[in-house]
């Protein structure tokens, strides 16, 4: 059942995209379907998974579902996935909040442009990845799932195609989370080699201890980190804003930035006192909470706003889970359903406006008239619990994480966090706040257009989904008991050995509502005060504008990568033949030398025959005399002396018919030479630098001086082998066997007879290419082109890079 | 079953013999040219079935025992290789002709091309160095030719700087034979695994690295593959594909071939292999993010995909010669369907270059699909086959802790990612009213002629295949990499009873 959850988002998914266009926003009801099947199939299997425990006390007995499936086991890929109660919890997340982004899509889509029925097939093919990642018991599958969510995540953000904003935005995003999942998956083969199993559920058992796990770690929050888009991973959020509301609402805040947290809390259990995660988590989780508040108070786009308060609390919620201590983890699971809950709705709602008033800027927005009052009301009770106010499931979760830190924080440092967590409330509150304020149109600037005024109200359909959601924070709110089950379940899945205790609304006067009073009332001056706030932070940011952001450092690190591979490109592949040889040729020359340099004993005797000295002399004076003369027959020439030289060495070894064939082919080769040669220039056009030549004459004699060093190794190694020439046995065997006495016509049309084969068609092949390209130079000549002297002045010569984009379609076209 | 060995080879180098002679009627050439490679591929299946189950098979040509006659061997990388191989040619030669193009005005390309194929599966079965030159020569004679069959200058004028480079690397190829031959007396794969070890060491590692020069130019590794970009992408577009996708992968065989078959372990060059692999990964992705054309920028990812073979091959463990006989075949079909894609996209946008195409996801969704889902599987994104090869690479490289290496590729394979998604942006998305200079051809409903559609279709649907087939194709490595480390099995199978 498991996996038919995952295929039907995957039928779903499939069949939306192959209708095209057809469907329209109707789209978005038949990929309801998916999430609505999942929401029903999670509740008959919650009483299970939760189990009996009631009220929270004790151990919970819930028996996870699971389902395992081999991919390719010998590399420990595999399909386990699992619901247990953190699961659930995530499920819930994915597909409670995803049937409400499709239904709250048909409202926002009403006048479907070209691309929407894609938005919905995208959307659930990633609610699919996504469910697989919360399901997924083993680390590699989950690894599978997390970056197809990048991929969905890509093809969603820059859905809108023809805009180039929604283009970068979409690279940016797929980049930084493309990198964060290869180092993750490095750390999770670390992990994995090291522990001896990647499934979840065994590593809580049997942490690793191994010693390279402290860099496996390293590496797989860096995964995590670039997902939730933490410091200084967050910069593609803000930019993944441009694609629709709906998509925003549901991946980039409630759903696929919570992967990272989500990994962080499955592994903190296993993890979090192994090497630097405690110190890793906790200070990147820190600085985005504050960075993202900061940034948050500062927008002016309530949707942005909204992003930078995303990722302020995926800080809040590193914090927490990166703990690894399960009861505050627990507050940690209570959070992460409020903010799903109050997010979704916020984002919603920013839609709303966006798609009556036609904009997020709260400059331009100067109030709604009475017929707004409902959804204004959702706003400002969503936002409430955003800022942590009470009776909401926000602040049930914000008392307990204070009240939680406050108790059991006894780690190095726990009470800095703990600081940080109360200044990051403060600014949670203060940008709840200029939330609220802006949509009653506080910040609407006279001169901007009022366009809220006599905006049409919202219908109840395209309402309703995040009305659901608010009701949900406030019910749960008041009666944290009706999830008190789940979040138990959850924490008990997280790590086994906990007994979580109970959530409530009122814990009594503690401490944590001491800071909760402290976080209101700073909340509230940091709202009275905001102007002077504002001037402080401005002055602030101006101050640190030499500390390069994020978003700069990416865009200098992609230019860099861009320009550094155009330097290099142009250097290593300059399109000149001459250097690609010369480079070659170098390789050749040396790198077989080296070895063979540490093989040399000592000279081998050169010298059989005397006439072995002028024969020798001859072929060396001839081939440098080839290559030195300009003219062209002339080398020709030198080539057929070196030949004959040869031929001459043949005759010196005893083998007379084979000097007769290299003096026939040599003869023959020279006159075709000549003859062809008459059609060229007498002379080598030499248009080179002057510092080629001599560079062209070391490495050519240096090839030379090389070959001959590796045949003196070659030759002086002989001895070492123990068996006898193959040529031996072939002697031996020519006549009695192969009935022929010449041995050499033996080899060629017996022994080796394969080869002769092909090489008479290497024979024939190079014939026919010939007359192929006469004929292609003919037909150019008669065109008139002067392509063929384009080809004879080549050789030598230099030039520039071969156009890359000929025009290839007139071909294909014929 | 051994009786089949020769037959890939034969059956191509017969038919474009009658290719040859029906040379007026392109109708007949295209059945014998379809009739050739399908039979081929049949048999390469076979043989790779053979191999597989009853172990290495030997064919002794002309009937001499090894070494004095030519011994024709089938292993389980042999057979893997064979299959792909035979698999990609025959759907080229399909969607050459449903191009028309060059196949249709050249009488020669037939007949060419089936050399080049039965050249190919000479290369894979071949256990003899010497026959192995020669292979290549078919190999490569042929491809001059195809290289140079559209007779245009820029073509004519690239493919001099192929045909160049390659006539040198044939030449040392041979003066390397002759240094072999010379130390050893021999020239058979077998026996020469037999005798190189007796060498000293410094003439070991010397050939050692002799070969890998050799065929490293052929394979295009680092630095010795700039010819490659400038000279594939000018080619008429099938091929294009199938040199992209296959060519320099006969090289990476031969290297894994001669390194693991003929060098005992302390001649192995380890490191080298590892330092070379990094450089060439790096510098092959580097020089694609600098293109613009989109058959550029796959001709330097087949230069940085060299990379990661080498890297998992210079291991030399299990897992890592298993991952890089899972990542060859697998970059063989990822490849051939990318090429193939953008002979489409080139078709329908007027263009290669991104900058004067756009918006082909609109008006031909399905070439979309087929091109993201290779491009996915290339950039090593999950659940495609090529993350199973990028996975098991990185898996082999930890388990060997070469942590640098990994690191290295872990970084390409990003840059990866982001070249795919800039050939996908600037092809797919945007707007293609705003580009320059296009003639589009936006007749077919499809995205293209059904011919070149099918038959790409065909080798993407391959590529999800092995996705779907990871295990049993991923086992399959694991045993030709546990053949490929024992290199007795080899030996006692070509030579027999023989020492």
């Amino acid at each position: 059942m498991l996996l038919f959850i995952l295929l039907t988002h995957l039928a779903i998914g499939v069949a939306i995209l192959g209708s095209g266009d057809r469907l329209g926003r109707r789209a978005f009801a038949v990929a309801a379907l998916a999430p609505a099947l999942t929401v029903g199939w999670a509740i008959t299997q919650a009483s299970g998974v939760i189990g009996s425990s009631s009220g929270g006390s004790g151990m919970s007995d819930g028996v996870p579902v699971s389902f395992s499936w081999m991919w390719v086991e010998q590399l420990g890929l595999q399909l386990d996935l699992r619901l247990d109660g953190f699961g659930l919890v995530m499920v819930s997340l994915v597909s409670g909040i995803g049937l409400m982004v499709c239904i709250y899509a048909m409202g926002y889509f009403s006048y479907p442009k070209p691309g929407t029925a894609r938005l919905a097939g995208l959307m659930t093919l990633f609610a699919g990845a996504m469910l697989g990642v919360v399901l997924s018991d083993h680390l590699l599958a989950l690894f599978v799932f997390w970056e197809l969510t990048s991929i969905t995540s890509y093809l969603l953000i820059g859905n809108d195609d023809r805009n180039p904003r929604a283009r970068a935005a979409a690279l940016q995003a797929i980049l930084i989370t493309g990198a964060g999942g290869l180092v993750m998956l490095v750390g999770l083969i670390i992990i994995g080699q090291s522990a001896g199993t990647y499934l979840i559920s065994e590593l809580l058992l049997n942490p690793p201890t191994d010693g390279v796990i402290a860099a496996g770690v390293i590496c797989v929050l860096v995964g995590a980190f670039t997902k939730s888009a933490q410091a200084p991973f967050g910069s593609w959020l803000p930019g993944a804003m441009v694609a629709p509301t709906p998509i925003s609402a549901y991946l980039h805040s409630a759903t696929m930035v919570k992967a990272g947290v989500y990994l962080v809390a499955r592994l903190a259990p296993i993890l979090a006192t192994t090497g630097q995660w405690r110190v890793l988590v906790l200070s990147v989780g820190a600085v985005t909470m504050v960075i993202g508040g900061l940034r948050a108070m500062r927008q002016y786009d309530l949707k942005l706003l909204l992003a930078y308060g995303t990722i302020s609390q995926l800080g809040f919620l590193m914090l927490m889970f990166g703990t690894g201590e399960y009861k505050i983890a627990q507050a940690a699971v209570v959070l992460i359903l409020a903010h799903g809950a109050f997010k979704a709705a916020l984002f919603m709602v920013v839609g709303i406006v966006d798609h009556e008033v036609g904009t997020r800027d709260i400059r331009e927005l100067h109030g709604f008239g009475s017929s707004w009052r409902p959804t204004v009301v959702v706003g400002i009770l969503a936002a409430a619990s955003m800022a942590g106010l009470p009776p909401l499931l926000g602040f049930v979760g914000k008392e307990k994480a204070l009240d939680t830190y406050i108790t059991y924080g006894d780690f190095t440092g726990s009470g800095v966090v703990l600081g940080v967590i109360v200044v990051g409330s403060m600014l949670t509150f203060a940008y709840s706040a200029r939330f609220v304020l802006g949509l009653l149109g506080h910040f609407g600037v006279a001169d901007k257009p009022n366009r809220s005024a006599e905006a049409h109200a919202p219908s109840a359909m395209f309402l309703g989904p995040a009305a659901v959601l608010t009701v949900l924070t406030v019910l749960l709110g008041l009666a944290p008991r009706l999830v008190d089950p789940l979040v138990a379940a959850a924490t008990t899945a997280l790590d086994p050995t906990a007994s979580p205790s109970t959530v409530k609304l009122w814990a009594g006067f503690n401490a944590a509502l001491g800071l909760s009073v402290l976080v209101i009332g700073v909340g509230l001056l940091l709202v009275w005060k905001r102007a002077p706030v504002a001037r402080l932070q401005r002055r602030f940011s101006d101050a640190i504008s030499w500390i390069p952001s994020a978003e700069r450092g990416f865009l200098v690190a992609l230019r860099s990568v861009t320009d550094g591979s155009k330097r290099l490109t142009a250097v290593v592949q300059s399109g000149s033949l001459p250097i690609y040889l010369l480079i070659i040729i170098s390789v050749v020359a040396i790198a077989p030398l080296i070895p063979a340099l540490s093989a040399w004993s000592d000279l081998p005797p050169l010298v059989d025959v005397p006439l072995h000295v002028p024969l020798a002399a001859l072929v060396i004076a001839a081939s440098l005399g080839a290559s030195i003369v300009k003219r062209r027959i002339s080398a020709a020439l030198m080539l057929g002396a070196v030949g004959y030289a040869m031929a001459g060495f043949f005759i010196v070894q005893g083998a007379p018919d084979l000097a007769l064939t290299q003096l026939v082919i040599e003869t023959l080769a020279t006159v075709l030479f000549v003859l062809v040669l008459r059609f060229l220039p007498t002379r080598w056009a030499d248009r080179s630098p002057a510092v080629a030549r001599p560079i062209r004459l070391t490495v050519s004699v240096a090839a030379a001086v090389s070959v001959f060093v590796l045949a003196l190794v070659a030759a002086g190694s002989r001895d070492s082998v123990s068996e006898a020439n193959i040529s031996v046995e072939m002697i031996a065997r020519s006549a009695p066997e192969a009935k022929g006495n010449n041995i050499v016509n033996v080899i060629l049309v017996d022994f080796r007879g394969l080869d002769t084969l092909g090489e008479i068609t290497v024979l024939v092949v190079s014939g026919v290419g010939a007359v192929a390209l006469a004929r292609a130079g003919r037909r150019r000549l008669m065109l008139g082109s002067d392509a063929a002297d384009e080809v004879a002045d080549y050789e030598w010569s230099e030039h520039e890079p071969v156009p890359s984009a000929a025009p290839v379609a007139g071909e294909m076209d014929q | 079953m051994t009786a089949l060995i020769p037959l890939p080879i034969a059956i191509p180098l017969l038919a474009a013999a009658i290719s040859v002679i029906v040379g007026r009627s392109r109708q007949a050439q295209r059945v014998i040219g379809l009739v050739a490679l399908a039979s081929t591929t049949a048999i390469s299946i076979a043989l790779l079935i053979g191999a597989d189950r009853d172990g290495i098979l030997v064919a002794q040509s002309g009937g001499w025992p090894a070494p004095i006659g030519i011994s024709l061997v089938v292993d389980r990388l042999s057979g893997i290789m064979l299959v792909t191989s035979a698999l990609m040619l025959l759907a080229v030669l399909i969607f050459a002709i449903g191009q028309g193009g060059v196949e249709r005005q050249h009488v020669a390309f037939h007949p060419m091309y089936l050399v080049l194929a039965s050249g190919v599966a000479a290369s894979l079965t071949t256990g003899d160095l010497f026959n192995l030159f020669v292979a290549f020569e078919m190999m490569l004679a042929a491809s001059y030719v195809l290289i140079t069959m559209g007779g245009r200058a820029d073509q004519v004028r690239s493919g001099m700087t192929y045909v160049v480079i390659s006539l040198v690397a044939s030449t040392f190829f041979i003066v390397v034979l002759a240094l072999v031959y010379t130390a050893t007396g021999t020239v058979n794969f077998a026996d020469l695994a037999g005798r190189i070890p007796q060498l000293p060491q410094g003439t070991q590692v010397m050939f050692a690295v002799a070969l890998l020069v050799v065929f490293g130019i052929k394979a295009g590794l680092f630095p010795l593959f700039f010819w490659l970009p400038d000279s594939y992408p000018t080619a008429p577009g099938p091929v294009t594909a199938i040199f992209a996708g296959l060519l320099t992968k006969v090289g990476v065989y031969a290297i894994i071939r001669t390194q693991t078959l003929l060098f005992p372990a302390e001649a192995q060059l380890g490191t080298l292999l590892l330092v070379v692999a990094s450089l060439t990964m790096a510098v092959g992705v580097f020089g694609a993010i600098a293109q613009d054309d989109m058959k550029r920028i796959l001709s330097f990812h087949i230069v940085s995909q060299i990379g990661y073979m080498i890297f998992a091959l210079g291991l030399f463990t299990v897992a890592g010669l298993a991952a890089a006989v899972f990542y060859t075949f697998n970059n063989i079909i990822l490849k051939t369907s990318l090429l193939l894609v953008t002979g489409l996209v080139e078709r329908r946008g007027g263009s290669s270059r991104l900058s004067e195409v756009g918006g082909l996801v609109r008006g031909a969704p399905l070439l979309g699909l087929m091109f993201a889902l290779p491009a996915l599987s290339l950039a090593g994104l999950p659940p495609f086959g090529g993350f199973v090869a990028k996975f098991a690479v990185f898996d082999a490289g930890v388990q060997s802790s070469e942590w640098v290496v990994v690191g290295v590729a872990a970084f390409v394979s990003l840059l990866t990612l982001y070249s795919m998604t800039k050939i996908w942006a600037g092809a797919f998305w945007g707007d293609p009213d705003d580009r320059p200079r296009q003639r589009p051809d936006t007749s077919d409903t499809l995205g293209g002629p059904a011919l070149m559609m099918a038959s790409t279709a065909a080798v993407v649907v391959i590529g999800v295949a092995v996705m779907i087939f990871a295990r049993p194709l991923y086992s399959l490595s694991e045993r030709a990499a546990e053949d490929l480390l024992e290199p007795i099995r080899y030996v006692s199978a070509v030579m027999g009873g023989r020492p």
